[in-house]
């Protein structure tokens, strides 16, 4: 066939005359055989499948990330929307598709745009996951000496960066949390649009929100032309995102460009959840002092609400804190009155109902999530004393010890008592309970939590535990935000749709702020109340148009 | 072949590099390297630079390399076909075993001549939308032009050493080693030719149809010079994603001297 290129090695032959002539080193037999074997193992003999599997043994990765992978690589050759709801693990797809392309040869140089807090996960999750030398951009580097640079889309599209990377032709462009160039207008958008790209990923958790010009705009950074020119999306769609439920052709198109994965489509859920909400009562002792911290005047209520909420998860850690603004300067005699109340205090109450709960279940292995430090370590202390082993876990651990603990866990230890989700990479599916020691005001950040031990492998059904003290700024978190609106069991998939919709980067941020706005709890309860209708309202909107929409 | 067994290749490997091996049970290889292999490997050319200025010999590293999933554990690194490791090594190998010149050893009293071969093992890449690869490899006698295939698998049977044996002579070449390179050359363009492009086929109109699809999105609006730069690039993006090409790349290869009648 005429149309095809080719290109033929044309230095070989000269080198190895030269070789002859001069009379150079020569390969024995075993190391020239060797090469041979090497080049004949990392071929790829055919053109379909994932030689990156073969590659990553180390790594499980779930069904529907192998066919997200494929289906980017054999159907939408490269270039994609990757939407799964948060959770399912997109950094992997798109870890996959680029060490895929990697293997065969067709990328060698790529850019990786992330939100800047994530320029060190990313670089992490590429070397150590899956092998691929990426780098985070740091001050002074040349862009065209790396081959895979991670950085942010704002340093990349200022001044002298800018110039430098439009110079370079890329292979591969991947841009996290593309929802930000939903708007053809902006800055970011017309930098990515001038980019030179062969493949490219764009990915975001919340593709379908707001208006349908917006699909248009990211995937015109993919395939322009795909959903026509923008004149005549406009005139055929209109700006209205309704029109998208009753346009199937549309829909069609859509799909050829963006790959969404749902809780619901994946086999996750094979085991079932239990959630049991426990409620513990303080003691009066407790109480009281909890009452007293209430009264106090603060300066800014919000270092109250921190203390209340620390309070509910054990002495130590509102000791620590009261401590801290005892020592600062011109700081008011209350702190160290209310420091040396606790000191009196009896067990926590939700600690003893702790070690009650284990004991109830002997022998099975349990996680703790707490919010606190201070916490993990009394648990521990406290386990110790009842006759319960426990190991502890945090995000800060270096890998080694990560995977020390996971170990210990697995093999020694009942109990495991963890400060935060620990990120990807701790998979803990031989446990089966787990403990909410105190409530995140993020119900993602739970969601990550459940993650830990509902995810792919694990055979039981578990058992989820959520700790509230009754009277308490827990009580109105537990009643409000999670039993409300069902959170758990189904509103939690659709609530980053939700709260993109709502225009809320941050529940908890949002919370924290109802709370220290608000000059009575009642207050504070009804603009909560507030809150939940709404996602309740918007949920139930979603799920209608995920029947509509959805694939 | 591809490798089958990872473990044996890597013993083969450094013992061919003058390592001696420390330990090998279990998939778990410990092997002392020499200071030619530390610095191939290693990755610390500061501590030889400094050893070196310094006027001393050097300390060369050990390095224990597991071969067996079950054994992750123990102290080493595991190496897979995925790993750094491995493609380090393999790198070492591709870039260093390029080309070579070998006799068929033989334990003979009698003059026998040995006739010149050249070999060839050529990688092809076929690349479309998606790409694979093949390897062929290929000998060609160079006093008569007998040509033949999977020529790997035949001198894989046969001994062969960096120098002519005793009673040894070797035949001069009548064909020159580039006209012979040329000759295989062809022959690869006839079995490529002979391949279905289907691929190549569906690449194209992909290609067409998407550039089709990108000139309408710019509703030929040839009056902003703007956009048709925009244009520009983003046809010339599709070209390079789709443009149907195939690529020679010889993995390496060499002048082989071997009694008359060994290659079938």
């Amino acid at each position: 066939m005429n149309d095809i290129q080719l290109q033929k090695d044309t230095t070989f032959i000269d080198h190895l005359q030269e070789s002859l002539d001069k009379e150079n080193r020569y390969s024995p037999w075993d190391l020239f055989n060797m090469a041979y074997e090497a080049e004949t193992t990392m071929m790829a003999p055919s053109f379909n499948g994932l030689r990156a599997l073969d590659y990553l043994p180390h790594v499980n990765f779930l069904p529907h990330q192998v066919t997200c992978a494929e289906q980017v690589v054999e159907e939408m050759n490269g270039r994609a929307i990757l939407a799964d709801e948060v959770g399912l693990g997109k950094t992997i797809e798109a870890g996959l598709i680029l060490k895929e392309y990697m293997i065969r040869g067709l990328v060698k140089k790529a850019l990786i745009l992330v939100p800047a807090s994530l320029v060190n996960q990313w670089e992490k999750e590429l070397n150590s996951k899956f092998y691929i030398p990426a780098i985070a951009h740091r001050r002074n580097y040349a862009w065209e000496q790396c081959d895979i640079l991670i950085s942010s889309i704002d340093t990349a599209k200022r001044s002298p960066h800018r110039e430098q990377i439009l110079e370079i032709d890329y292979d591969f462009i991947l841009i996290d949390e593309a929802h930000k160039l939903k708007n053809h207008k902006t800055k970011n958008y017309e930098f990515v649009r001038s980019l030179t790209k062969k493949y490219c990923l764009l990915l975001t958790a919340t593709p379908v929100q707001n208006r349908l010009v917006e699909i248009f705009n990211l995937v015109s950074i993919l395939k322009p032309g795909h959903l026509g020119n923008y004149e005549s999306f406009l005139e055929q769609y209109g700006k209205d995102r309704n029109q998208i439920k009753q346009d199937a052709y549309l829909k069609q198109l859509v799909q050829k460009v963006m790959i969404r994965n749902t809780r619901d489509s994946t086999d996750l859920s094979n085991a079932k959840r239990h959630i049991e909400t426990i409620w513990i009562d303080f003691t009066d002792a407790e109480l009281d002092f909890y009452q007293k911290l209430d009264s106090v005047l603060f300066a800014a209520s919000f270092t109250k609400l921190t203390l209340l909420r620390e309070i509910c998860s054990s002495r130590e850690a509102c000791y620590l804190s009261l401590k801290k603004m005892a020592d600062s300067e011109n700081a008011s005699e209350v702190f160290l009155q209310l420091a040396e109340k606790i000191e009196q205090l009896p067990h926590h109450a939700k600690a003893k109902k702790v070690v009650e709960l284990i004991q109830q279940n002997p022998g099975e292995k349990v996680i703790i999530f707490t919010e606190y430090r201070a916490t993990q370590l009394y648990l521990q202390w406290y386990l110790q004393q009842s006759n319960i082993t426990s190991v502890p876990f945090r995000g800060g651990f270096k890998r080694g010890k990560k995977d020390w603990m996971r170990q210990l866990f697995r093999d020694h230890a009942q109990v495991l008592i963890a400060t935060e989700a620990g990120g990807e990479g701790i998979n803990l599916q031989f446990c089966n309970y787990m403990i909410n020691y105190d409530l995140p005001w993020n119900p993602m950040r739970l969601e990550q939590r459940i993650g830990r031990i509902h995810r792919y492998g694990q055979e039981k059904d578990v058992h989820i535990y959520n700790f509230a003290v009754r009277g308490t700024v827990e009580e109105h978190i537990m009643t409000l935000l999670y039993e409300k609106i069902n959170l758990f069991e189904t509103v939690i998939g659709h609530l980053d749709t939700i709260l993109a919709d709502l225009n809320i980067t941050d529940l908890e941020d949002e919370i924290k702020s109802i709370f220290s706005e608000s000059t009575s709890t009642g207050e504070a309860k009804i603009k909560l109340d507030n809150l939940t209708s709404i996602i309740q309202y918007k949920h139930d909107d979603a799920v209608s148009e995920e029947q509509q929409y959805g694939n | 072949m591809a490798i089958e067994n990872l473990n044996q290749f890597l013993e083969h490997y450094f013992t061919a590099h003058d390592c001696s091996l420390i330990q090998n049970e279990d998939g778990i290889l410990t092997v002392q390297l020499t200071e030619e292999m530390d610095r191939a490997l290693m990755n610390r050319p500061f501590y030889w630079h400094y050893i070196k200025k310094m006027g001393n010999k050097g300390d060369p590293m050990q390095l224990t390399l597991i071969t067996n999933p079950d054994k992750q554990e123990e102290k080493g690194e595991w190496i897979h076909f995925g790993s750094p490791r491995l493609h380090q090594i393999f790198s070492h190998l591709t870039n260093n075993e390029k080309y070579t010149k070998l006799f068929q050893q033989l334990d003979t009293t009698v003059k026998t001549a040995l006739y010149p071969w050249l070999v060839v093992n050529m990688k092809i890449s076929y690349i479309g939308k998606q790409k694979k690869d093949e390897i062929i490899s290929i000998g060609l006698q160079l006093v008569n032009g007998m040509m033949k295939f999977a020529m790997m698998d035949q001198l894989k049977e046969i001994p062969l050493q960096l120098a002519a044996a005793d009673y040894c002579f070797t035949i001069s070449p009548l064909i020159k080693v580039k006209s012979g390179f040329l000759r295989i050359e062809s022959v690869i363009d006839q079995h490529v030719a002979k391949q279905a492009n289907d691929w190549a086929e569906e690449s194209i109109k992909t290609l067409q149809e998407e550039s089709n699809m990108l000139k309408a999105f710019y509703n030929d609006r040839t009056d902003d010079e703007e956009l048709v730069k925009q244009m520009e690039k983003e046809l010339q993006e599709i070209k390079n994603r789709y443009q149907p090409t195939i690529s020679y790349k010889v993995i390496n290869g060499g002048i082989f001297y071997l009694v008359d009648g060994t290659i079938k």
